[in-house]
């Protein structure tokens, strides 16, 4: 197989669910604008268990033309576990991930790859004329962002946009699961890895419907705690425990001095001071319990830096 | 030529494969607790299978402690091509009982059948007939159900609870009586007492389950009731399930809703105690129930630190685990 030998400078991985009809334009626009870059590259469809012809369309592409990859789930998993399947697949040395409605446009490939030339890890695509809902789905993305930003310290205007370029060590290292796509730039920051944007076209929905709806705005929130508060835990893990216990066995001991020398209370006083002192001692435990399981995996920070 | 294998006490398998095969379905009947005439059954369904035509072959799975019963088959396995005996070396249950008999079964379908009439027999011919149609896993349901009112109960009691965890509708997990397509028993890791649940893990799995009616049989209709034992393991059995089911990958939400539910209450406890020091109705130090709230404060720090440190596991590993299942993958 010569294929298989030759290496690939890019990968676009898009995940698709129920786009029949966008299907063809959406090949024949990344084709087009991945014949205008140098490398070699691959386009992984990742098909969500549709229930449309999406992947006989796909199909057909796959024997058309064979830089076409395509991968199908059994049943629909959700954007997140699409683009992790896609990332796991991916090839080449940049890897670019997009959305398969045609809102994002792949003309824009070239200049993030630009990007990536300059010495950037992670370009992310900033839709800035957004042809959406104002209501329904702007004002709530930018405020969404807004926070996003302030708290995980990364300044990107809209990370909601598919439309973004790795480099292929970053995006191999990076934990992605439950609904976690959108804090890949967060993620890969605290590796230190160099982070920039730029302003990308984007088109309003020409097929089919969106899959999003306001409702999901409390699931970002709640895995963006998530994110910050992993973030934080995995890199030191005992630290955080351990301040945990500290806390706990100042409160114990104190409850003890505080008896003793007072002379309050008796026997309730101490034994609530028992429990917090055993509270330091299994937050200790757990501490350790959790330096040993980031040793253990994939997810280490220090490996994913980027030295150039 | 049948073919004869018993467990050695290595746990390894000896088996002996004389001639190659064409086998279309496989029956696998694991016998762990009760047992009619098993020549009777195989007699009924073979001739079942025979009337559709397809090359069949039939595993038994005696579980230790059915020697007896194993002695009859075996006598049968010597006559009959395409039946097979398995000894297990002691009682293993009957979820291993059917990871063994999936690991031999040579067949593109697998069918699963309880050493007991629980249907009639054409209920072979039903599950074969929608296996045929678009789906991997076709399961029996005992309907029209002409059951003792103990067993109907026990058995809606048992979905309910089920669908309350998992959100999953089932009829009637207890019927042994289920066919898949042999990639699903590749994919199932079964063990403990999961073999109850295959629909529900095929489910999960993205295999598309199809539940079909058959009619309960005759000797089915005793009343059965269990020792308590039973149920509770039951019960655990369905909170296994519904954890591996919704939570494997959301650790600090499980954890952190009951620790913070802990937390609370004892939090609120404890500040109602100290209302009443600070407000003068009674001391503090001699209330017992103090340490009732501070025992909940701590147990819900604990709860809520160990759903963190499984979500610190999922997050580092992640990568390694895949909770979603790919069907095909043209490169």
């Amino acid at each position: 197989m010569m294929k298989n030998k030759l290496p690939i400078g890019l990968s676009v991985v898009v995940p698709i669910y129920n786009e029949e009809k966008s299907i063809g334009l959406l090949y024949t626009s990344i084709r087009d604008a991945c014949e205008a870059v140098p490398q070699h590259y691959e386009i992984i469809f990742i098909d969500d268990g549709s229930r449309d012809n999406s992947f006989s369309e796909l199909e057909a592409l796959h024997q058309k033309d064979p830089h076409v990859k395509v991968i199908r789930f059994r049943k629909n998993y959700g954007q997140t576990a699409a683009m992790a399947t896609g990332f796991r697949a991916a090839r080449g040395d940049v890897v670019v991930s997009m959305d398969g409605d045609l809102q994002n446009d792949p003309v824009d490939i070239p200049r993030l790859l630009a990007k990536i030339d300059d010495g950037y890890d992670v370009v992310c695509g900033w839709r800035k004329a957004r042809k959406d809902k104002l209501i329904s789905r702007k004002i709530p993305s930018w405020i969404a962002n807004w926070i996003i930003g302030k708290i995980t310290q990364v300044p990107i205007h809209d990370n909601g946009c598919s439309l973004k370029a790795y480099r292929k060590k970053i995006i191999k290292q990076v934990s992605l699961y439950s609904e976690l796509h959108r804090f890949i730039p967060a993620m890969s920051s605290l590796a230190g890895a160099r982070i920039t944007e730029i302003v990308v076209t984007h088109h309003a929905r020409q097929f089919g419907v969106s899959k999003y709806g306001i409702s999901r705005a409390w699931k970002v929130l709640s895995d963006l705690f998530l994110i910050k508060l992993l973030t934080g835990f995995v890199t030191r893990p005992s630290l955080w425990f351990g301040l945990g216990a500290l806390c706990a066995l100042l409160v114990g001991v104190g409850g003890m001095l505080g008896g003793m020398i007072v002379g309050v209370g008796g026997i309730t006083f101490l034994t609530v001071a028992f429990l917090f002192c055993s509270l330091a001692g299994h937050l200790l435990v757990m501490g350790i319990l959790g330096e040993v399981i980031v040793e253990t995996g994939n997810y280490r920070p220090s490996k994913m830096i980027v030295v150039q | 030529m049948a073919v004869f294998t018993k467990e050695s006490a290595t746990g390894q398998y000896s088996l002996t494969f004389n001639e190659p095969k064409c086998v279309g379905v496989s029956i696998v009947i694991p016998v762990t607790e009760r047992c009619d005439d098993l020549i009777e059954i195989y007699r009924v369904h073979k001739d079942i299978l025979n009337c559709r035509g397809v090359e069949s072959e039939f595993i038994f799975v005696i579980d230790g402690g059915f020697e007896w019963e194993g002695d009859r088959v075996r006598a049968l396995a010597h006559k009959e091509e395409f039946v097979r005996v398995i000894q297990l070396s002691r009682p293993f249950g009957e979820a291993t009982a059917l990871a063994v008999g999936f690991e031999q079964a040579e067949g593109d379908v697998v069918v699963t059948m309880p050493s007991y009439f629980q249907t009639i027999p054409e209920g072979l011919d039903t599950v074969l007939n929608a296996l045929d149609q678009d789906c991997d896993v076709a399961i029996a349901r005992r309907w029209p159900r002409h059951d003792r009112w103990v067993n109907k109960m026990q058995n809606s009691g048992f979905h309910f609870v089920l669908r309350w965890f998992t959100g999953v509708r089932f009829h009637d997990l207890g019927c042994g009586l289920r066919g898949m397509k042999k990639r699903v028993t590749c994919e199932l890791q079964l063990y403990g007492d999961l073999h109850r649940f295959i629909p529900l893990l095929a489910y999960q799995r993205g295999f598309r389950v199809r539940e079909v009616d058959v009619s309960q049989h005759q000797a089915d209709q005793s009343t059965r009731i269990y020792k308590p034992g039973v149920y509770l393991r039951r019960l655990l059995d369905i909170l296994t399930v519904a954890f591996l089911f919704k939570f494997t990958k959301k650790p600090l939400r499980f954890f952190g809703l009951i620790g913070a539910g802990l937390f609370f209450a004892g939090f609120a406890l404890s500040s109602y105690l100290a209302m009443e020091k600070i407000l003068g109705i009674s001391g503090l130090a001699d209330r017992p129930m103090l340490i009732l709230g501070v025992l909940l404060m701590v147990l819900g720090v604990q709860t809520g630190s160990l759903g963190l440190l499984g979500e610190i596991i999922i997050f580092t590993h992640a990568r390694k685990m895949k909770d979603y299942t790919i069907e095909k993958f043209l490169k």
